[in-house]
């Protein structure tokens, strides 16, 4: 019996709660102030069409076929060389959710602040801040909590997961759009709607700059976890004829949507009460979201029950999504264990076990103290520095899947004389290839034209460039000593990190597919094994099929538990 | 115990008054606190006797019998009673004076042979008096050209120089006093000059920095009544009672064992001769009230180049006489404040002279027909500091100039003294008395709206000196253009420092008025010999200072306009001579905003852009006060900062000098000023945010309803689902 969603709008409110996570809400309207107000919305739309719908159509494409999470889609889509390439996509995802966690914490803490009134009346936002940081047993106590109710959620399987989703994400809409009323309000009082003004203005002499175009391709790959792997792992649950396209588009727009709501609150309650806004806005995310917004809130309509709406609200909807966020983060990595023929429960408490002490150092070694006098918790800050930019080799990862299928597929037409061997061949048989394969299926009530194989083969590959060039061109110009491997904010500590890494994973990859691995194919679906690239895979089955799953989890614990470490 | 009683018991017998007098304060103030807070109230003015000498209060100098009122600076010196004085002063002072009578004579720097008859007046035949001044005046080297002993090469010399206009008779009477004061001062360290028991009080100028020249107060401590000893309408001025009347011997006395001075207190001793005897009977501040003699007494009614002495040629004063002071050769010529040379016979005569029409008081001599360098050319190269023929030679063939005696003299004494032997004037600063007008002028002369290359230096040291006497301080044709003078001379050829002091506020000033105004202008001739050492590289050091005044507008001070460049302003003052060339004199600024990026854990991150430089303008009919209070000049940056930027602005400024020499820096060295800046532009426009929020939800949000839409219909299991999920939802 196959686990699966319950329907449609299960799979669909499962990704949003993946897509939608604290970018959405802290990071957007930062984005959004730094960037030009309303100019920023400019590229933002544009990627979104671009390049975050387009991956997550693939993403889709492949988990719905593959049946398997990031290990098995790779292994079955890439071959079995570039199955390391799914182990890379879980790790990154699972050693972000190492810290995800404890951050997770800090925004329910922050929601235990409001509905205790811990933040209102005469209250330094920035001792609060501090002293939570810095008291380890409250910062590891709401970690441990985000866990268990993660890992709660999870070892309950798909089913749960839908419901968990369902529930949050629809708190959450309600919440934002509460908060969103009374920033406006708070906006409006004060004589015009500056925050609003702000957001939705258009000021053309800001598109010339790159960075406002960089800054919000980086926006859309971060916020909507394209690339990341969540589709696939998530598309694993689909029923059996689902609309890949239709899907991604709702993810996305779904995404944006929150975005928006989000930047209007943040900008508008900002906007009505703060002397420079813009100095605030352009702060990092956690300055805003935990030192500003509360002393904001505490300024809100109604007294003490209007500011107790807006904190409890804002903080409980910014929780929502961090933990949707988590349970999708930690379900990617599950899902790799049991494909490989463990047992959910087991899987559920090795990376339970997993994230919560690998978390551990972020949530408490080196708080620090910035400039200003505000603590930071440096080793996480640094794990974001490592780790955040690996998000999007697993991006690239599943475009060279895409690209690895084209080139064979029209090289096998080529053989088998069908298609022209020069690039107009490539062009016609190769680069729709997936599209036509693997998208546009009968399941699809849209059909997916050209533009995906343009976002895919042409606007990716110059995005990855232009992303991961600018990013490390900026770190080279702007970090002092950054080819130091003892700076924690260097380059070299991330290429070896990433190189150790990588090498590692590459050096189990043998050892990977040599692995049965099993599918989660649901009654009658369209996706036998022979119909895909890696339909020669004799260790392949199903999970229908696996006779027993305990031999094989006491055999191959032990080396998954090292890669994973 | 006992000793002690004694003791006081002997000093009250000695003037039990005055004892009485210092001690009964005390005691009552032990009695009495009001007494002690009324005093505190009310400071009692005192009176001259309170504090100084009778000799002093009556200004009975200590060299002479109070009688003595040539001495005293009663009444004016004639020719004879200064050489008589000086004569005198020099046998009491063998160690530091040396009497001369014009010079030896010999062949001089240009080559000429020249007698000692040659700078005897035209008229009555006598050659400008000098002393030589230094220790060990006999010692040293002798110049045999010039007759001098005491001609040491680590010593400077220093020229000073009166009475070039015959009846500005205050130019002979301040030399007079300073020669009096060193003979008086030299070595006679620590006399008491106003008997107020305190020593080397109050020095010339303001040496304590507070704005007041009396630096011990004294004058200050008068009631008003007396405070204006000099009657001039100042309180408490220079040449009051008071101010700057205790100086320091033993300054004198290191400036006489460290300098060579010339003092030549009557250059034109013809024209004085005849001014007094003859052109204005006495007493003459009644019989030439705004008048007198000018020039030197050379015969123009029928010789040319070179007059013969003429004793029975009467002075025909329609007509004879050079003004010396348009007579040296530097851009000798008559462009400018001079009058040409004139052609015999064509004298003004005297009635024209009446009726308004000039005498030619200020002719500058005959034309110089000679080939002075034996080139066979003539007047081919003018006395400018070019070479006019580029012949390799400069200034070798000058069209006229130094034709008198007095100036020859002046020439002469220039040019032969090297004690150095390196072919250079020793003379570094020069000082020349003049009267009247209460000026201070430094070179050009000959041009007007030009600068020399030592402006500011030249300006800071006649500042300097019109601080001491609270004369005008200018730059000579400023005033009004003249060419030919002592001062470009000295400075064009000799690259001397050289100023002309205008004393006084009459050509024959009255008698009761020597005294107050030689004492006004004795620090002159002090300063400048303290000055010959370099001069300019003490201009160069106290500008530095001056730099110190200025500064650079603090971040508080500055307004951030709603949008817009933004000004950042220094304060300079008015003494610094700064340029506002671009490369010297600029403003250094950069942006540091925060990353459009930023990490999402971390502490706020900062991008800090490379400097750039801006420039500076005068910002027009603004004022400021330097640090010292003192008015400054408002110097204004616009930094082009866009009104969309939000962070730091950093800015540190740098100011350079005219000479280009040094470059000075605000805030000091390294440091840079930190400036707020918030988002300045307009947030936007209702219809614009309208228009845009209507695309952007229409897109997203109506994307995101079509696509919900499309997926329903697709399959009517999934409604059944959105039911469950929003029974859920409200549960």
């Amino acid at each position: 019996m196959s686990d699966q969603f319950s329907g449609r709008l299960g799979l669909i409110f499962a990704s949003i709660g993946a897509a939608i996570g604290t970018g959405n809400i802290w990071r957007f309207p930062r984005m959004v102030g730094a960037n030009g107000g309303g100019t920023f919305l400019i590229p933002w739309l544009i990627f979104l069409f671009a390049w975050s719908i387009p991956l997550v159509i693939a993403e889709y494409a492949m988990g719905k076929r593959s049946r398997t999470g990031t290990i098995g889609t790779f292994r079955i889509f890439g071959g079995k060389k570039l199955a390391w390439m799914g182990l890379w996509t879980a790790w990154i995802s699972t050693a972000i959710g190492f810290y995800y966690a404890v951050v997770a914490g800090w925004t329910v803490k922050y929601f235990q602040l409001g509905l205790t009134g811990g933040l209102v009346g005469d209250v330094d936002t920035t001792e609060v801040w501090n002293a939570f940081l810095n008291s380890s047993g409250q910062v590891i106590f709401y970690q441990f909590l985000v866990v268990v109710l993660t890992l709660g959620t999870i070892g309950f399987g798909a089913k749960m997961i839908e419901k968990v989703n369902v529930a949050l994400m629809t708190s959450l809409f309600v919440l934002l759009f509460m908060t969103l009323f009374m920033a406006i309000f708070m906006d409006f009082k004060d004589g015009s709607l500056d925050g609003a003004l702000f957001m939705f203005s258009v000021n053309p002499s800001m598109l010339a700059e790159p960075s406002v175009w960089i800054n919000a391709l980086s926006q859309s790959a971060w916020s909507c976890s394209a690339g990341m792997g969540m589709a696939i792992t998530y598309s694993v649950y689909m029923r059996k004829d689902e609309d890949v396209a239709l899907n991604s588009f709702v993810m996305g727009l779904a995404n944006n949507s929150i975005s928006i709501i989000a930047g209007l609150t943040v900008l508008c309650a900002i906007f009505a009460v703060s002397n420079d806004p813009l100095g605030t806005v352009t702060g990092g995310s956690s300055a805003i979201t935990f030192l500003a917004l509360p002393e904001v809130f505490a300024q809100a309509p109604g007294g003490k029950i209007g500011s107790f709406i807006m904190m409890a609200g804002f903080f409980l909807a910014l929780s929502f999504a961090a933990l949707t966020s988590m349970i999708s983060t930690v379900e990617l990595c599950v899902r790799n264990f049991v494909d490989h023929g463990f047992e959910r429960t087991k899987a559920v408490i090795i990376t339970g076990i997993a994230i919560f002490m690998f978390g551990l150092p972020s949530a408490v070694m080196w708080i620090k103290l910035d400039a200003t006098g505000v603590a930071f918790p440096q080793f996480l800050e640094v794990q974001d520095h490592i780790w955040g930019y690996g998000l999007m080799f697993s991006g690239l990862f599943i475009a060279i899947t895409i690209w690895k299928f084209g080139y064979q597929t029209w090289r096998r037409n080529v053989e088998e004389g069908t298609a022209d061997p020069g690039l107009a061949g490539y062009l016609s048989v190769g680069v729709p290839a997936f599209r036509e394969e693997f998208i546009n299926t009968g399941d699809n009530d849209i059909h997916v034209g050209k533009w995906w194989d343009m976002s895919l083969y042409i606007f990716f590959p110059i995005g990855f460039t232009i992303l991961i060039v600018s990013y490390f061109a900026d770190m080279i110009r702007n970090t002092p000593d950054v080819w130091s491997l003892s700076n924690p904010y260097g380059l070299t500590i991330i290429l070896v990190f990433w190189g150790v890494v990588a090498s590692i994973f590459i050096g189990f990859n043998k050892l990977l597919t040599s692995l049965p691995l099993y599918r989660n194919v649901p009654e009658g679906a369209d996706c036998d094994i022979t119909m895909l690239p890696g339909g020669d895979d004799d260790l392949v089955s199903l999970a229908s099929e696996k006779d027993s799953g305990s031999e094989m989890d006491t055999i191959f614990e032990a080396e998954i538990v090292e890669a994973t470490a | 115990m006992q000793s002690n009683t004694h003791q006081t018991g002997l000093v009250m017998k000695g003037k039990p008054t005055t004892a009485l007098i210092l001690v009964m304060p005390l005691l009552l103030c032990m009695f009495a606190p009001v007494v002690g807070a009324d005093m505190d109230q009310e400071p009692a003015a005192l009176a001259p006797e309170d504090i100084w000498s009778d000799d002093y209060i009556n200004t009975i100098f200590p060299w002479a019998p109070a009688n003595d009122r040539i001495l005293q600076f009663k009444e004016y010196h004639t020719y004879e009673t200064m050489k008589n004085r000086m004569l005198r002063l020099a046998e009491d002072n063998p160690d530091i004076f040396e009497f001369h009578e014009g010079m030896n004579g010999g062949t001089n720097a240009r080559g000429e042979e020249v007698t000692a008859n040659a700078y005897e007046g035209w008229f009555y035949g006598h050659s400008s008096p000098w002393m030589k001044i230094t220790k060990d005046v006999s010692g040293g080297e002798y110049n045999a050209f010039v007759g001098d002993n005491g001609n040491y090469a680590d010593r400077h010399d220093v020229m000073i120089v009166g009475n070039h206009h015959a009846r500005e008779w205050m130019s002979v009477q301040v030399p007079m006093l300073q020669l009096e004061v060193i003979a008086f001062s030299y070595n006679n360290i620590g006399y008491d000059n106003d008997g107020d028991g305190l020593i080397d009080e109050d020095t010339w100028g303001d040496s304590n920095g507070d704005g007041q020249l009396d630096d011990d107060g004294d004058c200050l401590a008068l009631s008003a009544e007396y405070q204006d000893s000099n009657g001039d309408g100042t309180n408490c001025g220079p040449g009051d009672h008071g101010v700057d009347e205790d100086y320091s011997e033993q300054f004198i006395t290191e400036l006489v064992n460290s300098r060579e001075i010339y003092l030549i207190p009557m250059l034109n001793v013809d024209g004085n001769i005849y001014d007094r005897e003859v052109f204005c009977p006495e007493p003459a501040w009644e019989s030439c009230p705004s008048g007198g003699w000018r020039k030197n007494l050379r015969d123009n009614t029928f010789t040319g180049v070179t007059p013969l002495p003429d004793l029975q040629e009467q002075v025909d004063e329609d007509c004879d006489g050079v003004d010396l002071n348009r007579n040296y050769q530097f851009e000798w010529g008559a462009p400018l404040g001079a009058t040409g040379p004139i052609v015999p016979g064509t004298c003004t005569p005297a009635e024209d002279e009446r009726a308004g029409i000039s005498n030619n008081d200020v002719y500058n001599g005959p034309v110089d027909d000679r080939d002075n360098d034996g080139d066979g050319q003539v007047n081919e190269d003018h006395v400018d500091g070019k070479d006019d023929d580029a012949d390799g030679v400069t200034d070798e063939d000058w069209w006229g100039g130094n034709s008198e005696p007095e100036t020859k003299f002046i020439q002469d004494m220039t040019e032969m003294n090297d004690d150095t032997g390196d072919g250079s004037s020793e003379f570094k600063a020069t000082l020349t008395h003049h009267s009247y007008s209460e000026l201070i002028l430094w070179p050009w002369g000959h041009c007007t709206d030009c600068q020399s290359p030592d402006h500011y230096q030249l300006e800071y040291h006649g500042q300097q000196m019109a601080d001491m006497t609270q004369y005008a301080n200018l730059q000579s044709s400023s005033l009004y253009p003249t060419s030919g003078d002592f001062c470009d001379w000295h400075y064009g050829v000799h690259g001397s420092y050289c100023y002309t002091s205008e004393i006084g506020t009459a050509f024959h000033q009255h008698e009761d008025d020597i005294d107050h105004i030689a004492i006004r202008n004795l620090g002159l001739g002090f300063y400048i010999a303290e000055i010959a050492d370099n001069p300019r590289e003490r201009a160069d050091l106290e500008i530095a200072n001056i730099s110190q005044q200025n500064y650079l507008k603090s971040p508080s001070q500055i307004n951030i306009p709603e949008e817009g460049d933004i000004p950042v302003e220094v304060c300079v003052s008015s003494q610094f001579p700064y340029t506002l060339d671009n490369s010297l004199s600029y403003v250094e600024w950069r942006l540091v905003t925060p990353t459009r990026q930023q990490s999402d854990y971390g502490p706020r991150e900062w991008r800090t852009a490379d400097w750039s430089k801006a420039y500076f303008m005068v910002e027009e009919g603004a004022s400021c006060s330097t640090s010292d209070g003192d008015n400054g000049t408002v110097l204004v940056s616009m930094l082009p900062v866009a009104d969309d930027v939000t962070g730091q602005l950093h800015y540190k400024a740098t100011l350079g000098t005219l000479s280009g020499g040094d470059l000075y820096q605000y805030p000091t060295d390294g440091l840079y000023n930190i400036l707020e800046i918030s988002y300045r532009k307009p947030y936007g426009n209702t219809f614009g945010m309208l228009f845009w929020f209507t695309v952007v939800a229409g897109s997203i949000w109506g994307g995101l309803g079509y696509s919900l839409r499309l997926m329903m219909t697709s399959g009517k299991d999934d409604i059944d689902l959105v039911d469950a999920v929003l029974e859920e939802a409200n549960a």
